[in-house]
């Protein structure tokens, strides 16, 4: 059982470290995020937060040249193992990213795609259910379940960023990673992913990689600060940005030259 | 403490203006506490009706501290260091308006007992009015340089003025006993040493907002108290 006082740990990484061709872009990452909890990572460009966040569903695999040595569990199995199938670990931690990127699909048939290609879904029906679920905790049900078959492109950019997350959750994922999900949106569809974030963690892991501090102290309870390929501190949300323990840190967080 | 200088280079701008605003609160105070505690000696009335119009001055200096300080918090959303610096601001500033309270009360009580002075002897007053004077000067200078080792000995020092603060106590209860025609006049000299003993523990307040800015954590021990007033009665 797993509570604000008491969490679980979700996604432990161990000695993450990765390289693309002779550049090493992260530096033995060590980093515990907890179930049921939204973890920011912050840093300035260039830092690995998003190689790192890519590390988590194996995203990095596909860059050429780019290996990856350490180890990154979830629920304490290694998802970098052989006996690991990529496409069903991908299912488990879903991804949202920058720019809402639907298919050039209808509404419904962007959220029905990954339930279709995983098998979830015995029929029809079943597959009707789980567009409606998944569109209801996205938040955007009511505005568009009258046009379903409407393109999800006509949607607007927070309507589509919804429509994204949707899709990552229609195949009903542990983990939702995002990579500066709102940074193309504006301030009131970004609240609104934002009040959906809070939702959602009580039924996923969420990590969040934003340049927002903003953002990240509205919604994580943990925030972690990379600089350099390294992580300076990871701590509770409030205390990284009330009282960091790292000077570093401290000189990101308040906007100072660090 | 963080040294470095932001990047947007008007936010430095905007939190040395508000130190700058409340050192200014600050040397304000200190100078009626400091005015209050001379015209309790000298009984000079002028020098009180000064004291009293003056007050205005600092509840209103305290209002523009507290505009300015919510005007940065809503437009540089400060984190870390640059957040405590602005709670301390507002906290401090309040602790100095009351300062500024009590050196006027101390006046108003003053131009009460003009003659009367035979009914106390104000030498204990003079000790302790200058022990509180100092811990306001070291609290401000700490304040101002983020010296949290100075703020701390300012915190520590607070028990001395409790010491003098039960001994005018129960000198002043003596006296009342003895001398049951002067009553209103003890009452009021009874006023004035706390209020001087309450400036003293407003000292105190501020060297923890000082920890605090500097730390980001209150002061762990319990401050030693030297006070007894409070359970001082009838001998």
């Amino acid at each position: 059982m797993t509570d604000e006082l008491h969490p679980t740990v979700k996604i432990k990484a161990s000695g993450v470290t990765v390289d693309y061709g002779e550049a090493r872009a992260l530096h033995g990452i060590d980093l515990d995020m907890n179930e049921n909890e939204v973890t920011a990572l912050i840093g300035p460009s260039g830092c690995g937060k998003s190689t790192f966040l890519r590390c988590i569903n194996r995203m990095n695999d596909v860059i050429d040249g780019c290996r990856i040595n350490g180890r990154i569990a979830i629920d304490d199995e290694d998802i970098y193992a052989n006996t690991i199938d990529v496409v069903e670990l991908r299912a488990r931690v879903g991804m949202v990213f920058q720019k809402p990127n639907p298919f050039p699909k209808s509404i419904y048939d962007n959220v029905a795609y990954g339930p279709r290609i995983h098998g979830q879904a015995q029929n029809r029906g079943e597959l009707d259910a789980i567009v409606e679920t998944s569109l209801q905790r996205a938040g955007i049900w009511d505005e568009v379940k009258d046009r379903l078959q409407a393109p999800g492109t006509s949607l607007s950019g927070g309507q589509q960023q919804r429509l994204c997350i949707a899709r990552a959750i229609a195949v009903q994922p542990d983990i939702v990673l995002m990579d500066e999900p709102c940074s193309a949106l504006d301030p009131i569809a970004t609240a609104v992913i934002e009040e959906l974030m809070e939702e959602l963690r009580r039924d996923y892991t969420i990590v969040i990689v934003t340049h927002s501090m903003q953002q990240a102290a509205r919604i994580s309870q943990r925030t972690a600060y990379f600089h350099l390929g390294k992580l300076v501190e990871h701590g509770l949300t409030q205390t990284i940005f009330t009282n960091p323990g790292n000077e570093q840190t401290e000189a990101y967080i308040s906007g100072r030259i660090g | 403490m963080i040294e470095e200088n932001h990047i947007v280079s008007a936010f430095d701008r905007d939190l040395a203006e508000l130190n700058d605003m409340v050192a200014r609160l600050g040397a304000r105070a200190g100078e009626q506490f400091a005015a209050a505690l001379s015209a309790l000696e000298t009984q000079n009335a002028s020098q009180i009706e000064t004291i009293v119009a003056a007050d205005s001055e600092l509840d209103e200096l305290e209002q523009q501290i507290n505009e300015r300080a919510i005007e940065i918090i809503a437009m540089r959303s400060p984190k870390a260091t640059d957040l405590r610096c602005i709670v301390a601001a507002l906290k401090v500033s309040s602790v100095l308006e009351r300062i500024g309270d009590y050196a006027k009360n101390i006046a108003k009580r003053s131009r009460v007992i003009i003659g009367e002075d035979e009914a106390s002897d104000t030498g204990l007053f003079v000790n302790v009015g200058a022990l509180v004077q100092k811990m306001m000067q070291d609290v401000m200078t700490a304040y101002a340089n983020n010296d949290a080792e100075l703020a701390i000995q300012v915190w520590n020092s607070d028990q001395n003025v409790d010491a003098i603060h039960t001994q005018i106590n129960q000198e002043l209860l003596q006296d009342m006993r003895e001398q049951s025609e002067l009553t209103t006049v003890i009452a009021h000299f009874l006023f004035i040493a706390k209020n001087i003993e309450r400036v003293g523990d407003h000292a105190t307040s501020i060297a923890e907002q000082v920890h605090f800015l500097v730390h980001g954590t209150m002061p762990d021990d319990e401050r030693p108290k030297a006070d007894d007033a409070s359970s001082a009665g009838a001998a």
